[in-house]
């Protein structure tokens, strides 16, 4: 089977129907918020697209990220972007171990250098020049370096790998950094999220296969097509939000009522994420729809702002009175300040 | 001993299900734009109904208005699918489902024929080829 062929004959030799591929772009096109016409428009692009070669490092990390690819509920939806790529690396699922999978991993980057796409899951560490994490004794930062040379483009998957996540939480023991941090000469798409929701891992490479080109990003490099908007926008809670309906214990009348989460410590206003749309567990829920507020787990150090179960005025999330006055208010302050939130969000990050 | 039945938990409907949004009005003046534009030039047009919010009630509007059709087509490609021509003629509610059952798209089409029934060129030339194959192979007709 020739690896690197086209989408098309690579999905013919799976039995994959054109019908079934025809099925698969309209409900990428449809979550990704593409106009339908698109989907036809991306069928025929993608079978004619060559599989691009596929390395993914997994630096300090959970394997969270794969898992939530691989196991999710719908697999012939987001799994089949397997039969789209050639993933010539990746450790948890390659067959390879040891000398012979990192052989591999040189062999494709030697012979797809400059055309390769590099996924990588979690932060890298910086400290003690690379010792806390080597993989066959070569540090990430070693790695990252000589894989982000061939690289066409790179995508950080997961929020350790975007922001640091995790590993970077105070006191950052290990230096972590993200991978924008330390690669600065390619493009570098954040498809943050602890872990990422599998359809936008799946949605971002069906894009760039399809039209070659990086999507639409915000100012912190994730795409627009899913995180443009704020879980709070599309809480089927909000309601209550506007009629200053509040929980205030996790066993109060509020929350048995399905009321807003917002005094027990949601991030929803503040974070950027398609959870409330997408939802979980092949379209099941979402953690607010289970009861639970937001931890903002798609945004930058998530992990260090003031506690999960702390109002978003009390912790670090941006400015407590204007984010105080937006409880009171409702709609309109409500988006305000979570523009507010997230300018602020922007600063510190960029402070850090 | 206190069951599961004992913890105080109530299912709460989210709100307004049964109301309609006003949105379900606007699609089908925005249907005949496209009937019109189908005649005009022969160009297939479509409306994601997942991209806008419907309430289950401005659905079965929807549904209610645009009526049935005389056919109805099931597909079963990466789960099943439902092609059903409605009370106007080139305009089709499409419904996608995934290999559980779930929901992963739902368009109106308004073309002639949806692309996704017809068969390709290149399918045929598969077919005939796996025909053909099969004809010549006496012993498997035999057996």
């Amino acid at each position: 089977m020739d690896l690197h062929g086209t989408v098309g004959e690579a999905l013919k030799q799976q039995g994959i129907s054109r019908r079934a591929f025809l099925k698969f772009c309209t409900a990428l096109a449809s979550m990704m918020a593409l106009p339908p016409q698109a989907a036809a428009a991306m069928a025929q692009a993608l079978a004619k697209a060559r599989r691009p070669s596929v390395i993914w490092l997994p630096f300090q990390e959970c394997t969270g990220c794969t898992e939530s690819l691989t196991r999710s509920n719908s697999p012939t939806v987001e799994n089949m972007i397997f039969n789209m790529i050639s993933l010539d690396y990746h450790e948890t699922l390659f067959a390879a171990a040891g000398d012979a999978a990192e052989a591999a991993r040189e062999k494709a980057m030697k012979d797809n250098f400059g055309k390769y796409l590099l996924l990588v899951d979690g932060s890298v560490a910086t400290g003690l020049d690379g010792a806390y994490s080597c993989i066959g004794g070569v540090s990430n930062v070693q790695m990252l370096e000589e894989a982000a040379k061939g690289a066409a483009a790179i995508v950080a998957i997961g929020t350790c790998a975007a922001f640091g996540g995790l590993p970077k939480a105070s006191p950052n023991p290990t230096g972590a950094a993200p991978v924008a941090a330390l690669v600065r000469d390619k493009p570098v798409i954040n498809v943050s999220g602890c872990p990422p929701i599998p359809v936008v891992i799946t949605g971002v490479l069906v894009h760039y296969l399809t039209f070659g080109s990086l999507p639409e990003l915000d100012e912190l490099g994730r795409p627009k097509a899913f995180y443009g908007e704020t879980i709070h926008d599309r809480c089927y809670r909000r309601p209550f939000y506007d009629q200053g309906k509040f929980a205030k214990t996790f066993d109060d009348h509020g929350a048995r009522n399905g009321w807003c989460l917002y005094e027990l410590g949601c991030k929803g206003p503040v974070t950027y994420n398609a959870c409330a749309t997408l939802k979980w567990n092949g379209g099941t829920s979402f953690p607010i729809e289970s009861g639970h507020g937001c931890l903002g787990c798609s945004e930058p150090d998530f992990w260090d702002k003031g506690g999960f179960y702390k109002a978003l005025p009390t912790g670090n999330w941006g400015g407590g009175k204007t984010l105080a006055a937006a409880a009171a208010a409702g709609v309109a302050i409500g988006a305000a300040a979570a523009a507010l939130a997230r300018k602020r969000q922007a600063d510190i990050a960029k402070e850090k | 001993m206190s069951g599961l039945r004992d913890i105080g938990v109530k299912v709460v409907e989210p709100p307004a299900s049964d109301a309609r949004s006003g949105n379900a009005e606007p699609l089908l003046h925005e249907i005949a734009t496209l009937l019109d534009a189908l005649l005009a030039g022969g160009r297939a047009g479509s409306i994601d109904l997942r991209s806008l919010p419907l309430t289950p009630a401005d659905r079965d509007y929807l549904r209610e208005r645009l009526g049935e059709g005389e056919v109805r087509a099931e597909l079963h490609a990466l789960g099943p699918s439902e092609v059903r021509e409605t009370a106007y003629r080139g305009v089709w509610w499409v419904t996608h489902r995934n290999a559980a059952g779930e929901l992963c798209a739902e368009l109106i089409e308004v073309t002639p024929w949806p692309a996704i029934l017809q068969a390709e060129r290149e399918e045929i030339e598969d077919a005939v080829q796996r025909l053909r194959a099969q004809l010549g192979d006496g012993a498997a007709w035999k057996a």
